[in-house]
């Protein structure tokens, strides 16, 4: 085995990038929700050990000699704790209050928005459709409901009858 | 020392690469050229002729329509007395995934167990759909479902098996229909105490989603928000399938079962906009079937009206349900016997998948077994 020094102090400064980066985030998404009451999500707390880890089985890895395909499992499972650790911070992003009022507010006024035009548009297609003699979308739907319904009426005329057939059988002299 | 430079390191690696190689890593490079080869091989097929899988290939026989809904009897050999009536999801997706492949399908295993086993399929639903709600559902559909399969079987008792919301919707038709004879009921990842449910239930309640002007508007919740909704749950989930896929492309098994499942995590179902409203309203916003406030058709549901024997499966890392969720029946049923456990996996992985096959299937067949 060759010595890790090298490649370790290489790391070792990636590392230090890599964390004063998270932290730049840290301090930016601290900075732009300090005024919520709420506790300020941490990526750092999930990034840190994934990287830490990382950089540590990366220097170990290519300190070897041979390097074998052993690299590449490494790499795989690397990329699986680096996934994870995003999954984690991004879950906590989205399980905040904030996180949930700003899609609410989001929703609500693409719905708001959308409301008229869809309104306006519906009616037009309803009017072409009819001036041009062909079923709109509205009437099938009627007619598809009414099939709902007379299916619905079949059902319980069946349940009836076959109610009053047990009843009659049960009644019957054996 | 003087720190190596980056130039010595690469050097050093490419050396140590080539050179003094023991036979076993040259094996196993030619190993992993192989894989290689492989994978590109699949990818291609993939890529250029991709084949559509065959899913839900137990055999069946619809013995029910309504409207949308469905009801199938599974071929078996009938060994046990009581059937099992197994109620998923409405909405969201398609319940292929509980029989996606000869030797993966939970359906299979149920039938190779003796049940007598049925399925009700809520069918997918357009705009004439748009008023069908959880009430009706729960007092119309589930009634009727109940009784084809007490007398198709010729029984005059039923198992009710739950999953996902179908648990909820089963449970507040078990405990509201007590003239149904229901022998068990089990809960497979489906929530109960709604204030516990986690993302969702952050995301639709009351203070953030406004569920009445969404219906009014939309009118029902499309395929595409639904798939939305979902991947939002989890935005890493693409992420990691296609790292999966990658690393497993060369096993040509895995790839029959990614397809298989690929197929169906894309296909999503859109849901009747009453029933949405109800089901955000009643059950995430109000937590009514927990609090003991439903209810349907006239009737009161009170969970602690179900007195069957009653099992609960949770997934350790179910973020849709999660399992203190789904545990909370366990508090509320009237039942003396009653039994919880938790098992690895996530909501999907709980029912489908290899994992599934090891700790869920069995476990539920051998709980209904004795039982049924």
């Amino acid at each position: 085995m060759a010595d890790a020094a090298g490649p370790s102090q290489l790391f070792e400064q990636w590392r230090k990038q890599f964390e004063e980066g998270a932290q730049a985030w840290s301090r930016l998404i601290t900075q732009t929700s300090a005024a919520s009451p709420s506790p300020t999500p941490d990526p750092t707390a999930f990034w840190r050990p994934v990287l830490d880890q990382g950089v540590q089985s990366w220097a170990k890895l290519f300190a070897q000699t041979p390097v074998t395909p052993e690299l590449l499992t490494q790499w795989k499972q690397f990329l699986d704790q680096w996934i994870e650790a995003w999954s984690k911070v991004l879950g906590q992003a989205m399980g905040t209050e904030q996180f949930a009022k700003l899609m609410g507010q989001s929703l609500d006024q693409m719905l708001v928005a959308t409301a008229p035009a869809k309104k306006v548009v519906d009616q037009q297609i309803e009017q072409a459709l009819q001036a041009l003699n062909l079923p709109s979308r509205s009437q099938l739907t009627g007619i598809a409901k009414q099939l709902v319904e007379l299916e619905d009426r079949i059902d319980r005329l069946e349940d009836s009858i076959n109610a009053k057939l047990r009843r009659l059988s049960e009644r019957e002299p054996r | 020392m003087a720190p190596e430079r980056f130039v010595d390191v690469v050097e050093r690696f490419t050396t140590g690469f080539a050179a003094d190689a023991p036979a076993e890593t040259i094996k196993q490079w030619q190993d992993e050229l192989e894989r290689n080869v492989r994978r590109m091989r699949n990818l291609h097929g993939l890529l250029t002729n991709p084949v559509e899988p065959k899913t839900g290939q137990t055999p069946r026989v619809e013995i029910y329509k309504r409207n949308k809904s469905r009801l199938y009897r599974y071929e078996s050999a009938r060994s046990r007395r009581t059937p099992v009536l197994f109620v998923p999801n409405l909405g969201i997706s398609r319940p292929y995934i509980f029989d996606l492949l000869p030797g993966g399908s939970f359906i299979e295993h149920m039938t190779k167990q003796g049940f007598d086993f049925y399925l009700l399929d809520w069918g997918v639903f357009g705009p004439e759909d748009n008023d069908l709600s959880v009430e009706e559902c729960v007092t119309k559909i589930l009634p009727r479902m109940a009784r084809r399969v007490l007398e198709t079987s010729g029984t005059d008792e039923l198992s009710m098996l739950g999953y996902c919301m179908g648990a909820p919707i089963s449970a507040s038709f078990v405990a509201s229909h007590p003239e149904v004879p229901v022998k068990n009921f089990v809960n497979m990842a489906g929530p109960i105490d709604f204030a516990k449910v986690g993302l969702f239930g952050l995301w639709l309640g009351k203070e953030n989603f406004n569920v009445d002007r969404f219906v009014d508007t939309l009118g029902s919740v499309p395929a595409d928000m639904v798939k939305a909704g979902f991947k939002l749950l989890k935005p890493t989930m693409d992420m990691s399938t296609n790292v999966n896929l990658w690393w497993n492309l060369w096993n040509d098994k895995y790839l029959e079962g990614f397809q298989a499942l690929n197929k169906w995590a894309n296909e999503y179902v859109a849901f009747p906009g009453e029933f949405f409203r109800q089901w955000v309203r009643d059950f995430y916003q109000d937590n009514k079937l927990y609090r003991d406030e439903l209810v349907m058709g006239g009737r009161p549901i009170r969970l602690e009206r179900i007195t069957c024997p009653v099992f609960v499966v949770g997934a350790k890392e179910d973020y849709i349900a999660p399992p203190e969720c789904v545990r909370a029946l366990i508090d509320k049923v009237g039942s003396r016997e009653k039994e919880y456990i938790e098992l690895p996996g996530g909501h999907i992985s709980l029912i489908a998948g290899r994992g599934a096959a090891v700790h869920c299937w069995p476990k539920v067949s051998s709980w209904l077994g004795p039982r049924s």
